[in-house]
C-alpha cells in the first residue's frame, strides 16, 4: 500500500483535453501512474474516464496535451502504438471469440509458431505459466462459450498479459461480476500489482477504489476534482469529489401537501443475465411531492427508470400507475395513461440526432390533437402545420437557442438538446414524471430553470421521481429522499433528515445516517467498506 | 480516426467553407455516382476501349426516342422494387427478399389470370391483388422472426428467397407449366386478363400508373402519417422510438408486409404484361431487384428522391444493352458501376458509424 518516494511514474498524462463537438469530454487532465500501483479513476457517467483511457490506449486522439511512458514523449495513433508500448486494456464488453479456445483466444494476434503454423502447444503453456504467476488460473482448452462472465473476463486479462503489458487498464471491470468474483478479481489486481504491474482500475464504486487501489483521481465534468491517496481519503470524501457542485437557489419550500399515490413499485426485482441489478425493492410516489433517488451512479437507478416506463420487464414484483396495475403493459399503454420520462441518456435514447428539433419534440404527440387525432377521419394522420406551430410555442416556451425548429437535434449544444427533451416530457402533463439526472451536463443558468419547472410541476399536482447522482439537487428539491446502493434501497430520509452528510453516507453504504451530522468529514471511513 | 490538432491552414476559412460543403447530405450521393462513374472509365479504358463513347452509346441508348417507351417501363419496374427496399429501409431495416417476393407475385397473378375466368374488369385487379397478399405475408414472415428470435430481417429475406424462387421454379415445370413446351411457363393468359393498355404502347401499360400511385401513397405515408412518422423516428435511433412508445414489432410487420405486397405487385404487373405469360427466371433476370435496392440506397429510403435514382439505374440498364451492341463494351461494366455506387455509400456509413462510435467513447 505504501508508497516509496522511489517509484518513478511509469505514465505520466498531463494536460489532456479532448472535446466531441460542443462537449467537453476532457480539459486540461492530469495524470500520474507510479509503477507497481493500483490506480483508481472514478467518476460518475460522463465525466470523462473513458475518453481519458481511450486517449491513453490510442483509441482516441487527445486535441492537446502529452503523454510520457516511462519518462519518454509517445504519440499513439492506435492501440498498436499503445501495446507496443506496454499497454493493455481489458474494456468493460468482451472482445472474444466465442467458437474458440482459451488458449486461442489469448494468442490471437501474437500467436507463437512452429513451421509457419500456430503452435497450439505453446499457446497453452504459456496460458498455464501466465495464468500460475498471477493467479488466473484457466483451462487453457476450454471453449470461451462455456465460460462465466468471471472467467471470460480472465481471458481478457491473459491476452493482455501475454503481450507483456506492464499497464493494465481494467474499464469497469466489476460492473458484470458476482460478488465472489469481485474478490478474485482483486486479488489478481493485488498480485500483478505486487510483481510490478501498473494497474489503472476505471469505476465509480466507492467501496471497490478503498478496498482495491493506492491512489485515487477524481474526474467530474471532463476535469480532475480530486487526486487522493487511498489510506488517506474517506468515502464520503469521494462522494463529494464525484458529486459535489455549489448550493442552488431556487429550493423546495415543503409547502405542499401530497395527495393521493400515483406510482407504486412493490417487490420489484430487475434481472440481467443471471445478475440482479434490482432486488426486491418498494416504493410510493404520491401526487404533489417530489421523490429522490440518490445513489452513485450504476446501483439501479436507471433500471428502475426503465422498470415504470416498460423499456425492461420485471423478473418479479408489480408497478401500478394510477391505480391500474401496468406491470405487463407496453411502453405506449403506459405513457397514454400517464408518465413521462426524461430519461438520463438524451443522445442516445431521449432523442433523435439527425431529426429536426420539431420532430424531436412530436414524438409521443402524433397521434393525439392538435398534431395527430386519435379518432375520425384524421385519425393516424399528421398535421405539419401543427407540427411547426407546436415546436414554435415549446421553442419559445423553453427558451431553446437554435434559429428554427427545422435544425437538426444534433446541431444544438448539450443544454439546448437537454431543453428539447424536457418540453417534450413536460408538455404531456402526465401525472408522473420520472426524470433521470435532468441537469447533468447543462451549464448552471438553465439548471435553476430546469430546478424551477420541476417545482412547478409538483406544485401543480404532479408526482415527481427525481433520480440525482448530485447531493446539492436532491436537497433542493425532494421531499424525501431514497437511497439506493447495489440495486437496494437501504434509506429512506425525510425532508428534515436529509443533508449531505447523511445522504453521502447512504451512498457510499455507511450504516445508519445520521441527522444531526452536518459536514462530509465526519462520516467516517471505516464505515464505507461492506 | 480522429486527426491530430489541427494545424494552421486548416483553419483559414475558405478550407472551412469546403469542409462545411463537404458534409451537405447531397454530396455523398452525387459523389458516389462520380465515383463510379469514374472507375468504369477506368475499366473501359484498361480494355483498351474509349470511355467517352462508351458512355455516349449509354446514353443515347437509354433515351432513343424509339425505344423511349421501353425504357419508360423499365423505370417503373425499378421504382417498384426501389419502394420494396425503401419502406423497410426508413426504419433501418434492410429486405433482400425482393426476388422472392417478386416471383411469388407472379405466380398468384399467373394462377388468378390463367386459371380463373374471371371477367376482363375483374380479372387484372383480383390477380394484382392476390399477388399483393401473397407475397406481403411472404415478406411479413421475416418480422416475427426478428422480433420473437433474434434472426436479422437482413438475413431471413435473404435466405427465404431463394426457397420461394424454387418452389415457383418447381410448380412450372411440374404443375401449372405448359405441357410438351421446351422452356418452363404458362400458358399464355386470355385476353381478358391481360395489364390493361396506355393507348397504343407496347411496353409501358397501365402498371406504370400503379407504380406511380405507389409512390404518391409512400411519400403521403412518410410525411403525413403517424406510421411513416413512427418508421423514420425508428429509422433514426430504435432506442428513441422504443423509449417514445412506438411498437417496433408491429411496425416492423407492416414495414415487411407492404413492402412484400409491393414487390408482389411489381411481379404481377410484369407478368401481366407482354408476352402474357410466366416464364421461369423472367422476373429475375433482369435484375429489378438489385437495381430499385441501390436506387433505394442511393436515395436514402427517402420518397421524393427515388424516382430520380431510378432514373439512373434505368439508364445503366438499358444503356448498357445499347453500349454492348454499339460500342463494344460487355453489358456488365453497368453491374459493375452498380456495384461501385453501393460500395461508395456502404463506405460512408462505415465513416458515419465510426464517427459516431468516436463520439460514443465518452
Amino acid at each position: 500500500m505504501t508508497l516509496t518516494a522511489s517509484s518513478s511514474p511509469a505514465v505520466e498524462l498531463s494536460g489532456i483535453s479532448k472535446r466531441f463537438g460542443a462537449v467537453v469530454a476532457n480539459d486540461g487532465v492530469d495524470l500520474v501512474l507510479r509503477r507497481g500501483s493500483v490506480h483508481a479513476v472514478m467518476g460518475e457517467n460522463g465525466a470523462g474516464k473513458s475518453t481519458l483511457m481511450s486517449i491513453l490506449f490510442g483509441l482516441v486522439t487527445p486535441d492537446s496535451g502529452q503523454i510520457r511512458v516511462d519518462g519518454s514523449p509517445v504519440t499513439f495513433s492506435s492501440p498498436l502504438d499503445a501495446i507496443a508500448a506496454g499497454l493493455g486494456m481489458v474494456h468493460q464488453h468482451f472482445r472474444l471469440f466465442e467458437s474458440m479456445t482459451v488458449a486461442a483466444n489469448v494468442v490471437f494476434g501474437a500467436e507463437p509458431r512452429r513451421l509457419g503454423l500456430v503452435d497450439r502447444r505453446a499457446a497453452e503453456a504459456r496460458v498455464r505459466e501466465l495464468g500460475e504467476r498471477y493467479g488466473l488460473e484457466i483451462d487453457p482448452r476450454a471453449r470461451v462459450s462455456q465460460l462465466s462472465v468471471g472467467e471470460r473476463q480472465r481471458v481478457e486479462i491473459l491476452k493482455a498479459l501475454h503481450r507483456d503489458a506492464t499497464i493494465l487498464i481494467l474499464d469497469e471491470p466489476t460492473a458484470v461480476l458476482t460478488p465472489g468474483e469481485v474478490s478474485s478479481l482483486f486479488a489478481v489486481i493485488r498480485r500483478a500489482a505486487d510483481s510490478g504491474t501498473t494497474v489503472v482500475l476505471v469505476t465509480h464504486k466507492i467501496n471497490e477504489v478503498l478496498s482495491v487501489s493506492d491512489e485515487v483521481t477524481v474526474l467530474r465534468d471532463g476535469r480532475v476534482t480530486g487526486r487522493f491517496s487511498t489510506g488517506d481519503t474517506s468515502g464520503a470524501e469521494l462522494v463529494h469529489a464525484m458529486t459535489g457542485r455549489d448550493v442552488l437557489e431556487v429550493s423546495n419550500q415543503g409547502d405542499v401537501t401530497p395527495g393521493a399515490t400515483v406510482l407504486r413499485v412493490r417487490d420489484a426485482v430487475v434481472s440481467e443475465g443471471g445478475v440482479e441489478r434490482v432486488g426486491n425493492i418498494s416504493f410510493d410516489v404520491r401526487a404533489g411531492e417530489i421523490v429522490g433517488i440518490a445513489g452513485v451512479s450504476g446501483n439501479g437507478q436507471h433500471e428502475v427508470v426503465e422498470a415504470i416506463l416498460g423499456t425492461r420487464s420485471l423478473a418479479r414484483g408489480s408497478v401500478e400507475l394510477q391505480g391500474a396495475d401496468v406491470t405487463g403493459w407496453s411502453v405506449r399503454d403506459r405513457r397514454a395513461h400517464g408518465v413521462a420520462v426524461i430519461p438520463e441518456d438524451r443522445r442516445g435514447e431521449g432523442s433523435a440526432i439527425t431529426m429536426t428539433i420539431a420532430e424531436n419534440l412530436t414524438l409521443g404527440h402524433h397521434r393525439t390533437a392538435p398534431i395527430g387525432a386519435n379518432r375520425g377521419i384524421r385519425r393516424g394522420w399528421i398535421s405539419l402545420r401543427a407540427q411547426r406551430a407546436r415546436s414554435r410555442e415549446l421553442i419559445e416556451q423553453f427558451d431553446i437557442r437554435t434559429p428554427s425548429g427545422q435544425h437538426t437535434a444534433g446541431s444544438l449544444s448539450g443544454g439546448n438538446a437537454q431543453k428539447v427533451v424536457i418540453a417534450r416530457e413536460l408538455s404531456y402533463g402526465a401525472p408522473l414524471l420520472v426524470a433521470e439526472q435532468p441537469t447533468q451536463g447543462v451549464d448552471v443558468g438553465a439548471i435553476e430553470a430546469i430546478h424551477g419547472r420541476l417545482l412547478d410541476y409538483r406544485t401543480a399536482g404532479g408526482a415527481v421521481l427525481l433520480v440525482s447522482h448530485e447531493i446539492s439537487e436532491l436537497l433542493a428539491l425532494a421531499d424525501r429522499v431514497l437511497v439506493m446502493l447495489s440495486g437496494e434501497i437501504v434509506a429512506e430520509l425525510s425532508r428534515a433528515e436529509a443533508t449531505s452528510a447523511s445522504i453521502g453516507a447512504a451512498m457510499s453504504g455507511a450504516t445508519a445516517p445520521t441527522a444531526t451530522a452536518t459536514t462530509n468529514t465526519t462520516t467516517p471511513a471505516t464505515g464505507v467498506r461492506r | 480516426m480522429s486527426a491530430p490538432p489541427e494545424p494552421q491552414v486548416l483553419r483559414h476559412p475558405l478550407v472551412r467553407l469546403a469542409r462545411v460543403a463537404v458534409r451537405h447530405p447531397v454530396v455523398v450521393p452525387v459523389g458516389a455516382v462520380v465515383i463510379a462513374v469514374l472507375i468504369g472509365a477506368v475499366i473501359i479504358a484498361a480494355a483498351g476501349l474509349d470511355p467517352l463513347t462508351a458512355y455516349a452509346a449509354v446514353l443515347s441508348g437509354a433515351f432513343d426516342p424509339d425505344t423511349l417507351d421501353y425504357t419508360v417501363s423499365v423505370w417503373a419496374f425499378i421504382c417498384g422494387m426501389a419502394l420494396v427496399a425503401a419502406i423497410p429501409l426508413r426504419m433501418g431495416e434492410f429486405n433482400l427478399g425482393g426476388n422472392g417476393q417478386l416471383v411469388l407475385g407472379g405466380l398468384a397473378a399467373a394462377v388468378v389470370a390463367g386459371q380463373s375466368g374471371l371477367p376482363p374488369l375483374l380479372a387484372v385487379p383480383v390477380a394484382i391483388l392476390a399477388a399483393a397478399v401473397l407475397a406481403g405475408a411472404f415478406g411479413a414472415i421475416s418480422a416475427p422472426l426478428a422480433t420473437r428470435f433474434g434472426i436479422p430481417i437482413i438475413i431471413s429475406t435473404l435466405l427465404l428467397s431463394p426457397v420461394a424462387v424454387a418452389v415457383v421454379s418447381y410448380l412450372l415445370r411440374f404443375q401449372i407449366g405448359e405441357k410438351g413446351a421446351a422452356v418452363a411457363q404458362t400458358d399464355r393468359f386470355p385476353e381478358s386478363a391481360r395489364m390493361w393498355a396506355l393507348g397504343d404502347l407496347s411496353y409501358t401499360n397501365v402498371g406504370l400508373i400503379i407504380v406511380i400511385l405507389l409512390m404518391v401513397a409512400y411519400w403521403l405515408v412518410d410525411s403525413r402519417t403517424a406510421v411513416g412518422f413512427e418508421l423514420r423516428v425508428v429509422g433514426a435511433n430504435r432506442r428513441f422510438g422504443a423509449y417514445g412508445g412506438v411498437r417496433v414489432g408491429r411496425l416492423a410487420l407492416g414495414a415487411m408486409a407492404a413492402s412484400g405486397a409491393v414487390a408482389g405487385i411489381v411481379g404481377a404487373i410484369i407478368t401481366l404484361s407482354a408476352p402474357y405469360r410466366l416464364t421461369d427466371g423472367a422476373l429475375l433476370s433482369p435484375g429489378y431487384t438489385f437495381a430499385g435496392l441501390a436506387a433505394a440506397l442511393l436515395a436514402g429510403g427517402r420518397p421524393a428522391l427515388i424516382p430520380v435514382t431510378a432514373v439512373l439505374f434505368t439508364v445503366l440498364q438499358v444503356g448498357g444493352a445499347a453500349m454492348e451492341r454499339s460500342a463494344d463494351v460487355p453489358r456488365q461494366l453497368s453491374d459493375v458501376l452498380q456495384g461501385v455506387v453501393i460500395v461508395v455509400l456502404a463506405l460512408r456509413t462505415v465513416v458515419d458509424n465510426r464517427r459516431s462510435g468516436e463520439k460514443g467513447a465518452r
